[in-house]
């Protein structure tokens, strides 16, 4: 029957045999793969699943008054995937027409997804609202986009002070310890947005997307990114943009405070910048064409000086020093014949003005000889066993009114200035010195740097009668109820409250009777200040005043700083006087003075403009 | 009413009810599969004829009608008209060679485009070749073992074969190799069987297996059979294992010294066992061991064949590999590799019970190419899991069988051939198919028969199993499959 006769002949069994070993080969392998090896489960996954980043909005930024400092606008970054982009017949120019990119930067963008042709890559940052639907309008398969935010400023004032935001670098992503941030993300960069980051930033989100449908409703949310906190700045936006147009075509600083609270009511450092210009597609240029002007508008110098002297305004703080030691009294007379004399015939100069004097009025008139013996008298105080001892306790005074070291602000970069120690004249006098070597000191020059920001919190202590409030930036912020404790604590000088208001006395008179400051003077505002003239051996001197209004419970301090401004009373007075009458009574009833302070424009830095012409 | 009933009683007498349900589960177990490989949730129009799973089903309808009409047929017919099937079925493969007829897909001429609808004569030509080859060889005094006998089959099947070659499409052509497994069957020799064999497992071992296991697994085998062979001679193939090992790391040993880093140990072991060969010649012809010589020399060859084919592979220009690749129905795609890691992602990915039907990711998304024909398989194995593959290829292991039995219990030879040429082919395609899916088989361009989307290549193999089914239902009747010319 079958050609064998035997059913069970081996050529018979044999081919099926051979039948049930292939199929067993088959199943043994199915087997392998499907039950045995964990691995395809995983890469399916990974073949069609993606896990996608959403980025809330960042945290919008009002002044003290509500106005917007900082709106965040919705935009899109543009993204492709090589792969799933149509093989030809991609319209160029109209994806330049979209993206506002040249065919050049388009082309670039594209051969570079193709490296990396299965993952998305970057192809255009800041498409509009508009952009993006024009694009999904065209529904170009490889193409998708990402909603980011783009930050955008109604009054364009604060360059400096509100910073700006760029992408993450290297460095900063190794540093992220908590892993929140990626290639590409936006970060912080100066100012505010790079000190309030975390509550800017607020919190990604997470979702599962099917990249093969592309349909967004099958995305299954993990996490829902929670919207970057609003901050109330202590920042008045008009104040701010008052002083930025009184400080143009200057260079210095402005800062005002709010003395009961310590808040920041301006802080300006000229010139400035539009930050709209660090904003979006030309960031890069603007950032650049910025950095190389001689001015230099990116150096923030209400914060970051270090070797700038304060001049006469720290004649006050000499005198408390003196009130608080003992060995100056409010009515102890001295002489002053343009100057003040002292071994071998060295005398360190002074203007013309009735001798003797008192304390008030040698405040008033910012008289050098006065001050010069105070500051003798401390340093030569028979308690202690030295000039050099003696300088030590004068340092701790001085400290104590915040400079020579940092204040602890909220913003992230800030100089602490310069103090000099008892080691560092050592050094520099190879140990023979006494209060003559470092007279200069007492009218505030020699080796004293200050920030404006300095200069405005003594202008606060001085108003506060004996303390002040950290300096800070932000008033509160969305979702808490208090800023860091540091913000709500009192701090006081080394000298006794009781002894301040006789220098605010010398402070009222120099602007109200017969002083340096009498073009700060404001009728029925009580304004008090001290000017300074710091002498600059490079080219003219620097103008600077610190004031506070009204005498009694005063609810502004001011710094003016003017670099080759001449006299304190010639620039930073009239600036420091406009602002106050602005901010006080919301009117300015001299426009004479308007006219004079934003005519002088000083026209030529030794220090910057040199550079230019070279 | 009576005499009808008879008559439709008469056309499924006899008929082997199990196979038939093996059958039609099986395409309906295609169809299932290509609606999931080929099923839009978004079409608006799901029972369009535009959609691939519409298109085969009413192929298989077609088939069922062809289906029954063979077995209306008197089963002689296919004996008495087998060599001018054979002839048209020749016809049909030039006809590709006419420029308005024929049609290029995926590289291969293989393909008749008669009106927009798309037709594989080589699909049609297996059933006349496998006719062909049944009528061959049930002549009077016909025997597989003698050279001119076995010359006139070999011409059957070479023919169809060149074509297939010039047509650039080898995989059809090599299909017809599984005619071997028929030919074991029907009687050949063994000293022609064993070592075709033995060179084929070689050739697919050495997809699987590294050049330096294989040589391992070579020596060890060879070894084995050798002390069997010499009735317990165990201690000298120790000897010859051990020293063999010893002085190949000798070898290693001094050519890393003379030539650092250069040194490969496969190489050492390769030259240690050719020149051993010539003591083990040696050894046999003193103590007169003859059958040692002869599985010294099949040894030889053996283990010369994978490095040689590797070594005259390499020496040639790489337009000439690529034709070799070509000609052995190796893709030379370069996306291949992706592929086939991809089909493995999605069978490897269903688990045991799989990922639910219509819902594989890797097939419903299009990461898996040729998803609907060629890799169908994934299909199943992706959204069954092991399950559907065990199912799958229970259905097709039984159906194999079921036409192997089928074959033995034919009453003339013609029959029995073509049941086996039949099974012969299925296996080969199942085989090669679901083996390249898991990585098993070189990816050549061969469809799963009755699962892969395809019309014509439904409406052949239905026509093919139905001669078959048709011709052991006449033997059951007792009717004449063989016509007396």
């Amino acid at each position: 029957m079958n050609g064998y006769g035997d059913k069970f002949h081996w050529r018979v069994v044999a081919p099926r045999v051979v039948v049930l070993i292939i199929f067993g080969v088959l199943l043994l392998r199915a087997g392998y793969l499907q039950l045995f090896d964990n691995e395809y489960e995983g890469r399916a996954a990974d073949n069609y699943l993606r896990y996608v980043r959403t980025y809330p909005p960042r945290g919008e930024v009002f002044d003290r008054n509500g106005e917007y400092l900082i709106q965040s606008k919705e935009c899109y970054d543009l993204m492709a995937v090589w792969r799933d982009l149509p093989k030809e017949g991609l319209d160029t120019t109209l994806l330049c027409d979209i993206t506002g990119l040249s065919p050049k930067r388009i082309r670039r963008a594209l051969s570079e997804a193709r490296q990396n042709s299965r993952q998305g890559s970057l192809i255009a940052k800041y498409l509009t609202v508009e952009d993006k639907l024009r694009m999904d309008e065209l529904g170009i398969s490889g193409f998708y986009t990402v909603p980011r935010t783009v930050r955008n400023y109604p009054r364009k004032i604060g360059g400096n002070l509100l910073g700006s935001l760029g992408e993450i670098n290297e460095r900063q992503l190794k540093n992220d310890d908590e892993g929140y941030y990626a290639m590409g993300d936006y970060i912080g960069v100066d100012g505010l947005e790079l000190a309030y980051e975390k509550e800017l930033r607020g919190e990604k989100g997470l979702l599962l997307r099917n990249i093969r449908t592309r349909n967004e409703d099958s995305d299954e949310i993990l996490r829902e990114p929670v919207a970057g906190k609003r901050l109330i700045c202590t920042i008045d936006a008009r104040l701010q943009a008052y002083a930025e147009e009184l400080m143009e075509g200057k260079v210095g600083a402005v800062v005002a405070i709010e003395p009961a609270t310590g808040e920041i009511l301006a802080l300006v450092s000229s010139p400035t910048f539009d930050p709209d210009d660090m904003v979006g597609r030309d960031r890069g240029n603007n950032y650049v064409r910025l950095l190389r002007e001689p001015r230099e508008p990116l150096y923030n110098r209400a914060l970051y000086p270090k070797y700038t002297p304060p001049g006469s305004t720290f004649k006050l703080v000499n005198g408390l020093i003196g009130l608080q030691e003992g060995v100056l009294k409010p009515h102890y007379r001295y002489q002053c014949h343009k100057g003040y004399h002292y071994a071998n015939g060295k005398k360190l100069g002074c203007h013309e003005h009735a001798s003797p004097l008192n304390l008030d009025y040698a405040i008033a008139t910012s008289c050098n000889a006065y001050f010069c013996e105070v500051f003798r008298n401390i340093l030569e105080n028979k308690r202690y066993d030295s000039a050099k001892d003696a300088y030590e306790v004068w340092r701790e005074y001085v400290e104590s009114f915040g400079f020579g070291r940092r204040l602890d602000i909220d913003l992230a970069r800030e100089s602490g200035g310069y103090l000099p120690d008892r080691a560092f004249y050592d050094k520099l006098y190879r140990r023979s010195w006494n209060a003559l070597t470092v007279l200069s000191l007492s009218i505030g020059q020699g080796e004293l740097g200050v920030t404006p920001l300095q200069l405005a919190n003594l202008a606060a202590t001085i108003a506060n009668r004996g303390y002040y409030y950290i300096p800070h930036i932000v008033r509160s912020v969305e979702g808490q109820d208090s800023l860091d404790a540091r913000f709500y604590r009192k701090n006081y000088t080394k000298v006794d409250t009781k002894h301040f208001e006789t220098i605010v006395k010398g402070m009222w008179r120099a602007v109200n009777v017969d002083g340096t400051a009498q073009g700060a003077m404001l009728p029925g505002l009580d304004v008090c200040g001290k000017t300074g003239t710091v002498q600059n051996p490079k080219g003219d001197d620097h103008s600077t005043f610190i004031s506070f209004a009204p005498r009694n419970n005063p609810k502004i301090a001011i710094a003016v700083y003017v670099e080759h401004g001449g006299f304190g009373a010639s620039a930073a007075v009239p600036v420091a006087s406009l602002l106050e009458e602005f901010y006080l009574t919301d009117t300015i009833t001299r426009p004479w003075l308007v006219e004079y302070i934003k005519n002088k424009k000083i026209d030529y830095y030794n220090a910057y403009d040199r550079k230019k012409k070279k | 009413m009576t005499a009808r009933r008879r008559n439709s009683a008469a056309l499924f007498e006899g008929l082997d009810i199990w196979a038939v349900m093996l059958y039609v589960a099986l395409t309906m177990v295609g169809l299932m599969a290509i609606f999931s490989a080929s099923w839009d949730s978004t079409s608006e129009a799901p029972l369009s004829f535009s959609h691939n799973y519409m298109k085969q089903a009413v192929w298989l309808g077609i088939s069922w009608v062809v289906a029954l009409f063979i077995l209306l047929l008197d089963s002689s017919v296919w004996h008495k008209g087998a060599y001018f099937f054979y002839g048209a079925g020749i016809l049909a493969l030039l006809l590709t060679f006419i420029p308005g007829l024929g049609t290029e897909v995926n590289g291969a001429r293989a393909w008749l485009d008669i009106g927009g609808f798309r037709l594989q004569p080589m699909e049609l030509a297996k059933i006349t070749i496998a006719l062909a080859t049944a009528r061959i060889m049930s002549e009077y005094n016909f025997s597989i073992n003698k050279v001119g006998d076995l010359f006139r089959v070999a011409a059957i099947l070479l023919v169809p074969m060149g074509i297939a070659v010039l047509q650039n499409d080898t995989g059809s052509g090599l299909v017809l190799c599984s005619f071997l497994f028929m030919f074991y069957r029907e009687g050949l020799n063994n000293w022609i069987c064993v070592p075709i064999l033995f060179v084929a497992a070689l050739f697919i071992l050495s997809f699987i297996f590294t050049p330096i296991t294989l040589l391992f697994s070579l020596i060890a085998i060879f070894t084995l059979s050798a002390a069997m062979m010499m009735r317990g001679r165990w201690r000298i193939c120790v000897t010859y294992v051990a020293s063999l090992l010893l002085v190949s790391i000798i070898v290693f040993l001094l050519w890393g010294l003379i030539s650092k880093g250069n040194a490969s140990y496969y190489i050492s072991l390769l030259a240690t066992t050719l020149a051993s060969v010539v003591v083990v010649v040696i050894y046999a012809i003193r103590e007169n061991l003859r059958p040692l010589i002869i599985v010294v020399a099949i040894f030889f060859a053996a283990v010369m064949i994978p490095p040689s084919s590797d070594l005259a592979f390499s020496r040639l220009k790489h337009h000439q590999q690529q034709r070799i690749q070509t000609f052995l129905g190796i893709e030379e795609d370069p996306d291949a590799d992706y592929n086939v890691n991809q089909a493995k992602i999605a069978i490897g990915s269903g688990g045991i019970f799989g990922k639910g039907y219509l819902q594989g990711s890797q097939v419903r998304y299009g990461l898996v190419p040729e998803r609907h024909t060629d890799f169908i398989f994934c299909a199943i194995g992706e959204e069954f899991g092991f399950m559907g593959a065990l199912v799958l290829l229970g259905l097709f292991g039984a159906f194999i069988l079921r036409l192997m039995k089928m074959g033995d219990r034919q009453q003339e030879s013609f029959g029995r051939v073509y049941c086996y040429a039949v099974a012969s082919m299925l296996l080969f395609h199942v085989w090669v198919n679901i083996g390249m899916t898991m990585g098993v088989m070189p990816v050549m361009g061969i469809p799963l028969p009755l699962i892969s989307y395809g019309g014509s290549s439904l409406l052949a193999y239905t026509i093919m199993i139905f001669i078959a089914f048709a011709l052991d239902a006449s033997t059951r009747k007792g009717l004449p499959t063989y016509s007396r010319l």
